[in-house]
């Protein structure tokens, strides 16, 4: 608890930092690069069925179509494709052992902070007012759990709120806020379609 | 950097002795397998229902036809009597007056189907609007009204005569949103068919149209409908497997043969 609480750079928690940023980067760049092509491939031709519009349910093309699948007035792959880019980056720069100043972290958590809000946007739209599921899109929204929670775990070390043993127990703990997370999205996901699914049983 | 982190890390090893899983760990499996249960014991409990009504063949009739669930080819409610000849089979359809696979059926299959064998098959349709048809609920409303004057089988069939006009857009062929233009053209044939237009209103809006149709809906769900057009042939659900309509066709009229032949 004392090493957790004291302010210097864990080479550890910075190497496995850097790793979890290349890793989800990649799979993020995939997923939006993946998008981004079909999306393309439906604007030649409308009647064009995505690759991953498998049932009524898992169905690209129905979330695709949305409003909300370019909430920005320009498709949301764009903003991963340059993202995940930038992410996968940082993350080998981090492999590299480059230390870096608190405003680069303060940036990171500015950047995944927007990523994760936007994405718990997306899902809610997804499961309520889209009612598809697209299987690019849940990728997206795991790896950026994933990079929130990591960054925010990271971050805490710059501030001292006297929080040093919640800090603790959460660094301790570190998988099991992503996992109970996530297992609350795979809920909601069930229960939102469960007419569906249990067709399906 | 590094070196020093395996040393740390060998040395930690040797003192534990043996490898034993991280608290981390463990608390993450334990909150996985929880959540493996309780999801687990919901789709067991909870699906038991709809699994046991999709997955046996046949479905309790009563569900999949009310006594006052419109027919095409029987004597409107109000004058039905003991008196009507029972017809010897029952096909049911859930539909969505939108839904263009339906509208598709009702050109290839059912509108003929449905000349060749009134004598013989009792025809109920159900209401299962879809929400990703914008029209479908109107559609359904409007022939619930006219069911409500008697004129249920000919609203019917004004709606998908005329499904190009009002379901799909002009230009691209899609399915419409446009409720002004359907609202019309549903008032049109309403006239058309001698509905009284202000009563036709009235009942469009009135709960018991709404209500008439969540029951046919969720009826369709206790029988396992998960898509439109969805045919019971007395109760055991059609389940084609030809790929063109002339297939279909030929299949439904087998499976009618060999009941009517029972």
């Amino acid at each position: 608890m004392s090493m957790l609480a004291a302010a210097d750079v864990h080479p550890p928690i910075q190497r496995g930092l850097g790793w979890l940023y290349l890793l989800s980067g990649l799979i993020g760049l995939a997923a939006a690069a993946a998008l981004t092509l079909e999306k393309i491939e439906k604007l030649r031709d409308p009647s064009y069925v995505p690759t991953c519009s498998l049932n009524p349910v898992i169905s690209c093309g129905s979330v695709m179509d949305s409003s909300q699948a370019a909430a920005f007035g320009f498709p949301n792959p764009l903003i991963g494709i340059a993202a995940f880019s930038v992410l996968i980056t940082v993350g080998v720069v981090l492999l590299s052992g480059y230390a870096a100043p608190r405003w680069f972290w303060v940036g990171m958590q500015l950047g995944a902070t927007f990523g994760v809000v936007f994405v718990h946007w997306l899902i809610h739209a997804s499961l309520y007012q889209i009612g598809a599921l697209c299987p690019y899109c849940m990728a997206v929204w795991i790896v950026t759990i994933l990079i929130f929670w990591y960054t925010t775990l990271h971050n805490t070390r710059f501030i001292s709120l006297g929080g040093g043993r919640v800090v603790a127990l959460l660094t301790r703990f570190h998988t099991v806020i992503p996992t109970l997370w996530c297992v609350v999205i795979a809920v909601l996901v069930l229960q939102a379609f469960w007419s569906y699914w249990s067709t399906l049983i | 950097m590094s070196q020093q982190e395996r040393t740390s890390k060998k040395i930690g090893s040797l003192k534990t002795g043996r490898w034993r899983p991280s608290a981390n760990v463990v608390m993450t499996v334990a909150v996985l397998a929880v959540a493996a249960v309780i999801i687990g014991g919901a789709i067991l409990f909870g699906g038991k229902h709809n699994s046991s009504a999709s997955h046996s063949d046949s479905v309790d009739p009563a569900i999949l036809r009310r006594p006052d669930s419109n027919t095409l080819n029987e004597k409107p409610r109000d004058e039905a009597s003991n008196t009507t000849a029972v017809k010897k089979v029952t096909l049911v359809e859930f539909l969505d007056f939108q839904c263009p696979a339906c509208a598709a059926y009702y050109d290839n299959v059912t509108r003929k189907l449905e000349q060749d064998y009134s004598d013989r098959v009792t025809f109920v349709t159900r209401n299962f609007p879809l929400d990703v048809h914008p029209l479908a609920m109107l559609a359904a409303r409007s022939a619930e009204a006219a069911a409500l004057q008697g004129k249920y089988p000919q609203m019917y069939h004004a709606l998908y005569n005329n499904y190009r006009s009002w379901a799909l857009n002009s230009g691209a062929g899609n399915v419409s949103s446009d409720q002004q233009r359907a609202s019309k053209l549903f008032d049109s044939y309403a006239q058309q068919i001698g509905l009284n237009l202000e009563r036709f209103h009235r009942d469009m809006s009135s709960t018991q149209v709404q209500q008439r149709i969540e029951r046919d809906r969720a009826d369709g769900k206790t029988a396992g409908v998960a898509s439109t057009p969805t045919l019971f042939v007395d109760g055991t659900k059609f389940d084609p497997s030809g790929n063109s309509f002339a297939d279909v066709n030929r299949e439904l009229r087998k499976v009618l043969d060999k009941e009517l032949a029972k």
